[in-house]
């Protein structure tokens, strides 16, 4: 297991290594450099072009400035952006990646969870009227084209109906006068779900742990009466309406983004299930007596689940891909969105530290899901 | 052999088939046996007569495609037939479990072995605490010759013999009244097969429960089993005391069996050598369906279905029993 995982950890550093590399080459190998700009200015004397150029190091050989790009990387140091100068690029980015994450970690729970509640049901009880309808939905939704699926959604919920705001990260409105800035807010927001998600998994990790006998009966309102505790702490803070903003905000993106992935696990967990469902230890498991959700649960999807999880890796960094459309269609000023603004405006350090991050989380991705699988699949862990 | 008159178990007239896309395949036809508390009943045939599919009736775990057109199954007099899909369940591993014929797969890969026994022995509350049911699979362990340390161990770990041996373990988790064994050992070499059947027999009569022993080695059934029934094409063609039945044969198809077995306590051979193509279930001969293979058939052989020729517990299904003490029963 150890070495398992430093040999993953090589190969990650290795794969970023190259992502770096590429990144590079790529930018360099378009027309012009970062000084362009500047040099391009006819009003300009040449002494101070050639002193910019000097500045920015475009007067040494291209491999002793990716030499340094190299190390400039690996300290921590992406540059400054052109766009929203004198920000440096690490700062731009630690205030938009979080956006981003939220967005799409919240869209693949909620879609894989839905997904695969929806997938066993359907391969349990085969042949009903629901499993045509979840299919024929499910396929339709997962073969829409995006940007204009998205746009239905903003038409139909926040223009028609009005329930929920066109687009954006909050609401001026609501927001004049306030006096903490929304990093702030969203940061403390993101703590708080951190919080409840490490005690909801402690509360069920002690049930696993503590005897079988407790039923979910009582976990339940456990989790429940945490997720209150939250809510009434941000509801007495005096920025809970700012709070309320953001979620509200966040609502319409990531049902979008939810309704456009969930068949996928849906029809994936209803193949595998048909495989499980025919394997001798889900017959012992009936044979034993077991009740029969107990049946389906706990071994039929539990075993279906392996290759979903290996999925859900490709379907993450699809989503992350899939990032600078939703969040133009929806104004989400995260990392895609951030990326598009940045090719548009040559802001090249902003370019590069924006495909570093995205090229950085699909490698993440892939770890953690090996990780999981580890966890989920005794016959690799001893391997 | 034990009191016939305490009866665990009486199989009437049971008939099953499978709707497949050749259109319906009669399985089981007018299956009858009664089985005895604590006792140990045979059933052989060649592959396809339909051993598995009666084993699978008696614990109502058929597959979509099966019906059962006729017959009881009487557990302590109950018809289990007749059950809810609730009270089913509680009766199976309580009252019937099962050593199933792919028992490899049997473990669910992702679940330590213990606690996949320790999960039928909750669900049917046999144990009151969590260390009793420990407890009470270290015995099992120790009683099928495992170490009860395995129990933490995952499936993956265990060899073909050690999976079939915590395979038992789990059959006889709940102190069931019926144990049905369905060809438990084929997938073993030879030497672990033998001691694990002996095994199998040193814990069946302390327990007081009872067997059914399906497999093609009728070397196997003998040395097991008190009474035996033979199936040919999902008929019970005869039936009687195991060691009557395989000393003198009275169906030809039982004969020709046991002539397959140059001695049924030594060598075995799988059932290969018997002449002729068996049976096709979807489109069987009319009479005896034996006829077509058999070296004593007549006339009547091939028209009409043989009645029971008896003599006490002993009966045959043939127009000429090779035994002379049956007579035919009208
Ligand atoms: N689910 C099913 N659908 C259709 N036909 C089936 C099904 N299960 C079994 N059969 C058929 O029913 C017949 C009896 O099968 P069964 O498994 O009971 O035989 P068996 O005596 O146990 O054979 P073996 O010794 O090979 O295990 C066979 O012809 C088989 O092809
Ligand atoms: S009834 Fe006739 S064909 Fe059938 S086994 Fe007896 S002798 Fe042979
Ligand atoms: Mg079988």
């Amino acid at each position: 297991m150890t070495g398992y995982l430093v040999r993953r950890t090589g190969q990650m550093v290795l794969t970023l290594f190259l992502i770096i590399t590429f990144t590079f080459f790529l930018v360099q190998a378009q027309p012009g450099d970062y000084a362009s700009f500047y040099v391009l200015n006819p009003d300009l004397p040449p002494e101070v072009k050639d002193q910019i150029r000097t500045a920015f190091g475009l007067d040494k050989p291209v491999w002793q400035q990716y030499l340094i790009h190299l190390k400039n990387t690996f300290t921590g140091n992406l540059g400054v952006s052109f766009g929203n100068f004198p920000r440096p690029v690490l700062d731009v980015l630690a205030e938009r990646v979080p956006r981003t994450l939220v967005l799409f970690l919240t869209a693949t729970a909620v879609s894989f969870y839905i997904g695969f509640f929806l997938g066993k049901a359907i391969a349990w009880r085969r042949g009903g009227l629901f499993e045509y309808a979840a299919t024929i939905s499910g396929a339709m939704l997962f073969t829409a084209f995006t940007p204009a699926f998205a746009l239905m959604m903003i038409w139909a919920f926040a223009f028609k109906l009005g329930w929920f705001p066109v687009g954006k990260f909050l609401d001026p409105l609501v927001w004049r006068g306030a006096d903490v800035s929304a990093n702030y807010v969203f940061g403390n927001m993101l703590l708080s779900a951190a919080a409840f998600i490490t005690f909801a998994l402690l509360v069920m990790l002690c049930l696993k742990r503590f005897g079988r006998r407790v039923p979910s009966v009582v976990a339940f309102p456990v989790v429940l009466g945490g997720a209150l505790v939250i809510v009434a702490v941000w509801a007495l803070s005096g920025i809970g309406g700012l709070a309320l903003d953001i979620v509200k905000h966040m609502v319409l993106p990531v049902a979008t983004l939810t309704l456009i992935s969930f068949a996928g696990t849906m029809l994936l967990t209803r193949n595998s299930m048909l495989e499980t469902i025919r394997e001798d230890y889900v017959m012992a498991a009936r044979a034993k007596g077991l009740p029969d959700k107990q049946v389906r649960d706990r071994h039929a999807a539990r075993n279906a689940m392996l290759p979903i999880v290996t999925s859900l890796v490709y379907s993450l960094i699809f989503a992350i891909d899939g990032s600078v459309i939703i969040e133009s269609v929806f104004s989400w000023p995260g990392t895609g969105l951030t990326l598009l603004q940045a090719v548009r405006s040559e802001d090249l350090p902003l370019v590069m530290g924006a495909m570093l991050f995205i090229g950085t989380l699909s490698l993440l991705a892939h770890v953690i899901v090996d990780v999981l699988y580890v966890y989920l699949d005794p016959r690799i862990r001893y391997q | 052999m034990t009191d016939r008159s305490d009866s665990l178990l009486k199989v009437d007239g049971l008939s099953l088939s499978y709707q497949t896309r050749q259109g319906e395949l009669q399985a089981v036809r007018d299956v009858s046996f009664e089985l005895a508390r604590g006792s140990a009943l045979g059933l052989v045939g060649e592959s396809g007569c339909g051993k598995t599919t009666v084993a699978n009736c008696l614990m109502r775990l058929l597959p979509d495609n099966a019906r059962i057109s006729a017959g009881r199954v009487l557990l302590d007099g109950q018809d289990v037939l007749l059950l809810t899909e609730e009270e089913m369940r509680l009766r199976r591993w309580r009252r019937i479990s099962m050593v199933f014929q792919a028992a490899m797969n049997v473990l669910d890969p992702v679940y330590r072995v213990g606690q996949q026994i320790i999960e039928a022995i909750e669900t049917h509350g046999v144990e009151s605490t969590d260390i009793g049911a420990r407890e009470r699979v270290a015995r099992l362990f120790r009683m099928v010759g495992l170490d009860p340390q395995l129990m933490e161990r995952y499936p993956h770990e265990f060899s073909g013999g050690m999976r079939q041996r915590a395979v038992i373990a789990m059959a006889l988790s709940c102190d069931p009244d019926l144990m049905i064994a369905d060809e438990p050992t084929t997938a073993l070499d030879v030497i672990v097969q033998d001691r694990i059947l002996r095994e199998l027999k040193a814990i069946q009569q302390p327990l007081g429960m009872s067997i059914i022993y399906i497999s093609h080695d009728i070397a196997v059934v003998a040395e097991v089993t008190d009474v035996v029934g033979v199936m040919y094409a999902g008929r019970l063609v005869e039936m009687g005391d195991t060691a009557d039945v395989f000393r003198a044969p009275a169906h030809p198809y039982t004969a020709a069996l046991v002539s397959s077995f140059p001695s049924v306590s030594g060598e075995r051979r799988p059932l290969t050598s018997l002449p002729g193509e068996p049976p096709n279930l979807s489109d069987l001969p009319p009479g005896c369906p034996f006829h077509p293979r058999c070296a004593y058939a007549t006339d009547v052989c091939r028209t009409e279905y043989p009645p029971r020729a008896a003599s006490g517990s002993r009966w045959a299904a043939c127009w000429h029993p090779l035994d002379a003490t049956l007579v035919p029963q009208s």
